[in-house]
Formats: structure tokens, sequence, C-alpha cells
């Protein structure tokens, strides 16, 4: 594992009008790593999560990938930059107005400026890495949530980018179709790539992460190994929610 | 409260400046007479008339051709002749006649135009060429009720809007209810319908129909007048004397010799000829030539409507303050205003500038008109396309314009097909509205049929037709391309 830093938030804040989000949030996330973040709704985990490819702009701090501060860039800087970051929304979010394979195509051909017949092969690879090759030609609407969001995937992925953020991936899934985008993710982790998850799954996190962290409130109060956390939490709310999800499971 | 008001404002603050520059020109423009030089230099003489008005102007078909022909037209040849310069016509409404010649459209308006005293504060005249007397038509089953003018007290008539027949109406039969239409050929329609009891009309038109149609009889109007509200004569642009002196020579020729009893007897002729055979049928080369500039005028107007509505909806969601202003201004000013007072405007308040032809202007107003109305259903169309959407294609670090391009302008065209299609449709039903300012469209040929056939009814049901036809072809058509979307997730 390289010790390469590819983002870096310090102090950082976001205010929505007078609701303090988040409050002084500051991490690193090195690359191939990947963290897990937990916490009970409204702690700010997603409005985090978005901060960090500026979907939400930061009220104050700085967020630092590969060295560069997304906050004091131009647009044209920061769509530049975004391309290297892939992110994957609890509702997918794929182009209806487009087939699978032209989801996968769109955005290595206009910005990437790839070949057609290369944006293909790239695309094809991916939809068969994700086991929905067959899919290809079909519009999204005609597949089920875990297909959606297995596509959504792959359409992060054709941008070959250095980091993938995943909002909750699997929150607007049927039950028997979260699996199959965990195992998806899981792969993906294995391969190396760095990953910062929104997530429940704490199964996920238990095999997958190299660190969690637990937000409550707009802090990141508590942040461990997978098994040190679940197992032996510090925070006392960190204690009071993992507490209340075991007793789920 | 404060930004309805700052809108407001800007609003006046465009139309006074779009005024302020037409008066600026329209002053400019007339400065010395070079009335005559100029039409001599050109070596044409263009003249506009509406040609619905049998015997002084109406339209023939001679050998598939369409020709405007009549008395009218043989004293502007004779003019023309005199002047050795070639005649042009533009036909266009009665209505738009002496608004054309002010703002330079043509040099001289003829059509059986009696020079009144208020009509002479806006334009010169030349001498009367022709003084034909005023009468009413009214139904053969009334001659009994009707023997003359003076029975005509309380009764209902008729009379073509912006004549001298229907101030006449109103001063001199007492207790008269008028009631004015634009063309003579639906006052003719209303009087058989019986809708009016009488109807003032020049006595050499009222012939026309009394020998063309056995249920009307023609009585004298009784009015004792003086010369300028009998006569005909030929309007200028003011202070364009050299060239009225010029045309008062051919028309004192023309009263030594009496030329207009030959005029209207060739005139009488020609109407013979139109009223030989009055089926539709025979008449369809009008109907295609209607439907070809409706279509013509639809096609160019929806596209240059659809191009403008994406610009001013994409202005609306624009980072500048005043982009956003401009195309809202622009959509509360065309939505605003009747797109009839638009049309003229661009014709000849805009005409007074640059001067742009009948059917450009009219395409450019339908355009602009329709440009506003789409702009709003794209722009809602564009708030219908789901928030995840933009966040998608951003993480996916695609440009703006490709963002609108490719995700967002899609899905909002499939949303909005519905009621763009409507827009369409309208557009078609709308753009009628050209045929004011003598646009040869559907509705403007539908009156020349009837001008030419003396029959009422019948041309209109052929209109009514040939537009439902047209909308029902685009609905198939519209519904097709909605199906396709659909598939289409």
């Amino acid at each position: 594992m390289q010790d390469k830093k590819v983002l870096e938030v310090n102090h950082l804040s976001k205010k929505f009008g007078n609701n303090e989000i988040l409050k002084d949030i500051n991490g690193t996330v090195k690359s191939g790593e990947v963290i897990c973040v937990i916490g009970p709704s409204g702690a700010g985990k997603s409005t985090f999560l978005r901060c960090l490819n500026l979907l939400e702009k930061p009220t104050s701090g700085e967020v630092k990938f590969d060295g560069t501060d997304l906050t004091h860039v131009d647009e044209k800087q920061l769509i530049n930059l975004r391309e290297r970051m892939g992110m994957v929304f609890q509702s997918f979010n794929l182009f209806p107005n487009m087939t699978v394979i032209d989801n996968l195509k769109l955005a290595p051909i206009r910005v990437k400026h790839m070949k057609d017949d290369e944006a293909q092969k790239v695309a094809m690879h991916l939809l068969d890495r994700v086991g929905l090759a067959e899919k290809a030609n079909a519009y999204p609407s005609s597949l089920s949530g875990g297909q959606q969001q297995r596509v959504a995937i792959a359409r992060a992925l054709a941008m070959n980018p250095e980091v993938m953020l995943f909002d909750e991936p699997t929150s607007a899934l049927d039950p028997e179709m979260v699996g199959e985008v965990l195992e998806v993710m899981n792969e993906l982790a294995k391969e190396g790539m760095t990953m910062v998850v929104v997530t429940h799954e704490m199964g996920f996190a238990k095999e997958v992460a190299d660190e969690v962290w637990f937000m409550a409130d707009g802090y990141i109060l508590e942040r461990n190994k997978p098994v040190e956390l679940f197992d032996h939490p510090q925070n006392e709310r960190a204690k009071d929610f993992i507490g209340k999800i075991i007793q789920n499971v | 409260m404060k930004k309805n008001l700052k809108a407001i404002i800007q609003i006046i603050i465009m139309t006074v400046a779009m005024f302020a520059l037409t008066a600026v020109s329209a002053t400019h423009v007339s400065a010395a007479d070079t009335s005559l030089q100029r039409v001599k230099q050109r070596g044409e003489l263009i003249m506009v008339t509406s040609p619905d008005y049998p015997p002084y102007e109406f339209q023939v078909n001679k050998n598939g051709k369409d020709h405007i022909v009549g008395m009218d037209i043989d004293v502007a040849k004779k003019v023309a002749k005199d002047l050795h310069v070639k005649l042009v016509i533009k036909s266009m409404n009665f209505d738009s006649l002496l608004v054309a010649i002010q703002t330079g459209k043509a040099d001289m308006a003829i059509g059986g135009i009696n020079p009144t005293a208020a009509r002479r504060q806006s334009v010169d005249f030349s001498k009367i060429y022709y003084t034909g007397g005023q009468s009413f038509l009214i139904n053969s089953s009334d001659v009994n009720k009707y023997k003359s003018a003076k029975n005509l007290k309380g009764a209902k008539i008729g009379a073509q809007t912006g004549t001298l027949q229907y101030g006449l109406a109103k001063k001199k039969i007492p207790d008269a209810t008028v009631k004015g239409m634009d063309k003579s050929t639906d006052l003719v329609l209303a009087l058989k319908t019986h809708k009016i009891d009488a109807l003032g009309i020049e006595k050499p038109s009222a012939e026309a129909y009394v020998k063309n149609d056995p249920s009307l009889k023609m009585i004298s109007s009784g009015y004792s007048l003086n010369k300028n509200e009998t006569g005909a004569a030929i309007a200028f642009k003011k202070g364009s004397n050299s060239l009225v002196n010029a045309v008062n020579k051919s028309i004192d020729q023309i009263q030594k010799k009496n030329l207009t009893d030959q005029y209207l007897a060739s005139a009488g002729k020609y109407m013979k000829v139109n009223t030989v055979n009055t089926s539709m049928f025979h008449y369809w080369k009008y109907f295609a030539k209607g439907v070809e500039y409706t279509i013509l005028i639809s096609i160019v107007s929806t596209f240059f409507g659809v191009l403008i509505g994406v610009i001013l909806a994409l202005m609306r969601f624009s980072k500048q303050k005043w982009l956003r202003g401009l195309a809202i201004s622009y959509t509360e000013f065309i939505r605003g205003t009747p797109l009839m007072v638009q049309v003229l405007f661009v014709y000849f308040g805009i005409g007074v500038v640059v001067n742009i032809p009948a059917l450009i202007s009219g395409m450019i107003a339908v355009s602009l008109n329709s440009g506003a109305y789409v702009a709003e259903i794209i722009r809602g169309g564009i708030n219908s396309v789901a928030k995840g959407q933009t966040e998608a294609a951003a993480s996916l670090g695609l440009s703006k314009g490709d963002l609108m391009r490719f995700v967002i302008l899609p899905q909002a065209f499939k949303n909005i097909w519905p009621a763009l299609g409507n827009e369409f449709i309208s557009l078609i039903k709308e753009s009628s509205i050209v045929s004011i300012i003598g646009v040869t469209d559907l509705i403007y040929q539908l009156n020349i049929v009837r001008a030419d056939t003396y029959r009422g009814v019948m041309p209109i049901f052929v209109a009514m037709l040939l537009y439902f036809i047209m909308t029902f072809a685009l609905t198939r058509v519209l519904n097709h391309f909605e199906g396709k979307m659909k598939h289409a997730g």
C-alpha cells in the first residue's frame, strides 16, 4: 500500500442557512484505502461525501484532491479534477434517455475524447466485470435496482477514476439485490481502488474497510479499524449507535 | 413585488426605445420631395391594392396564372405607361393600404378609395378618376320592405370597416345599427343570411353583385354628397407633390376620353369568366397556393421558434443577471401583446428602417412570437428533469454544454413533447394572421376565392377542411415520435 494522500480535508464546515451540517471535519484518505463512513441519519455523512467532489460547496475549510485545494479552483479546473473522481449515488442517476452502453460511453467520449470503438471496448469490458454485458443495449428503466446500480458503478469506472465515492449505494435497493452490488464493490476494493463509502452495511465495512469513521452532529467523533470500532467503541454516541444496529441485525 | 416593478420598468423602457427608433427613422425618410424622381430611377411604380372588390380590383385565373384585374388596375397601368415605368402590384388588406404608403412599402395605393377630409390629413390624393356613387344592397325578398333608403330607418346595416360607407351609414341613416366587417364577401354573406338588412357599398360593386346573384337587389343611397365622398382617387404618401402632379396628367386624359367606361366593361368580362364555374374544384390552385404558403410559414416559424425558444430558455438558466433579465422581458412582452400587432409592427414598423417583404415579415413575427411560448415550455421541461441527473453528469466531469445537450435537453424534450406539439398545431392555425399584410396563405386565398365566386360559405368549408387535414397530419407525426421516445426509457 502506497502512502500517497489522495484526499485531505482540513477544518471543513458546511452551513445551509443557519443550519450547520458539518463542523470542523478533518481527515485524510491515502491511496488504496477504503474508508467507510457510518453514523445516525442527519449526521452529515452524505453532505461530507458531496463536499469531497464539491457537489456541495463547503462554507469554509479545505478539500485537497491530489494536493490541489478544490475550494479555490475555477469551474474549468474543477470539471477537470472531478473526472478523476468517480461517484455512485443512492438513486443510481443513470441517464434514462440512453442505453446502458451509451451511459458508459458518454463521458469517455465527450470528456476524455476517446474514440468510439475504444470507448465501446472499455465499456463492454466494464459491463462484463459487473456481470451485465448482455444488457448493453437495454434502457435503464428495464433494469432492476441492483442492475442499475451496477451499471452506475461501471459508468463511474469508465472514466478510470483515482478515487470512488459511494453515497449509500445500497439504501434504495430491495434486500435481495444488496448482495450483488456489495460484491462488485468488494472486488473493486480488493483490486486496490481508493474508496470512501457512506453505508449502513456493517458486514461490508468489517470485511473491506481499512478504517471506519463514525459521524454524528457534524463531527467525526471516532475513527478506527472496523473490528476495533464495532467491538469496542470508545465514544458514547458511537456505543449507542452500534448497539442499536447490532440489535437490529 | 420589487422584482415585478423592476421587470415592468424594463419592459416600458424597451417599448419606448423601439418606438423612438421607429419615429426617428420615419421623420428621417420624409425629407425632400423626391417621389417622382425615385419612381423614375427605379423604373418601377409600386402600387398596393386589396383585390377583393370587384369590379375595382379582383383576381382572375387566366391561362392557369393569377392576375389582379379591374378598373383600378387599368387606371394604374395607364399611369405607369404615361410615366414610362413598369407597374408592380402588391396586395394586402384594405385597412392596411394607407399604412403601406405612409411607411414606404409602396408609391401609391388604389382601391376605390374616397378622398375624404379625414384621409387627406394623413395622405395626399390625386384628382378623382371615377365617381361611382353610393348604394345599398338588399335581399330580393325585401324589395317591398325597403323601397328606398328612407325605409332603412332603424335597420341593421353592414359596411366594410374603415370605409366611407361605414361612416356614412352611421351618420346619415337614423337609428341604424351599423355592423363593420373586414371583407365585403363576409358582408354579402351576412346580408344573405339576414344578419344585416342592408349593405352599404359603392355602386359599381353593388351592380356587380346584383348581376351575379339574383337573390340580391340594389337601391340608391339617397345621400346628398360632395365629390370627395363619392369619387375614387389614388393615395400617396404626404409630400409626394411631384408624383401626384405627374399622375394627375394621366387622370386628366382618363376623364377626357371617358376611359373608365371602357375599363369597367373589360372588368365585367373578367367577372363573367370568374363566375362561369364557381365549383371549389375549379379553384383548387388557389387553395393549393394557400396551403403551400401556410405550410411554408409554419415550417420556417416552427424551426426558428424552437431555436429562439431554446436560446431564451438557456438564457433563463444563465449566471449573468442581464441575460436572464433580457429573456424574461422578451417573453413577458411578446406574450403580453397580440400576434396581429406584432405582425403589423414587423412589417410596417421595422419596415421603415429595413424594407422586409411581407412573407419574411410574417415569418419573423410568427417565429418571434412562437419562440416566447416555446421558451416557457422548454424552461418547464428543463426544471422537470431530476436534479440527480445534473449531479451525475457533473461527477463524470461533463461540461455544462454537454450536460444540456446530451442529458437534460433530450429528457426535457420528451417530457414537454405533448405541450410542444400543441404549440406547433396552434402555430399552423395562428399563422393565418399574416394574411392581413397580404401574404398569400390559406386565409388570404380563401378570401380571394370568396370575392371571385360570390360564394360565401363553401370556400370557408374547404379551408376548414384543409386546416384540419394539416393539423391532423401533424398530430399523427407527433404521436409517432412520442411513441418512439416512450420506447427509449
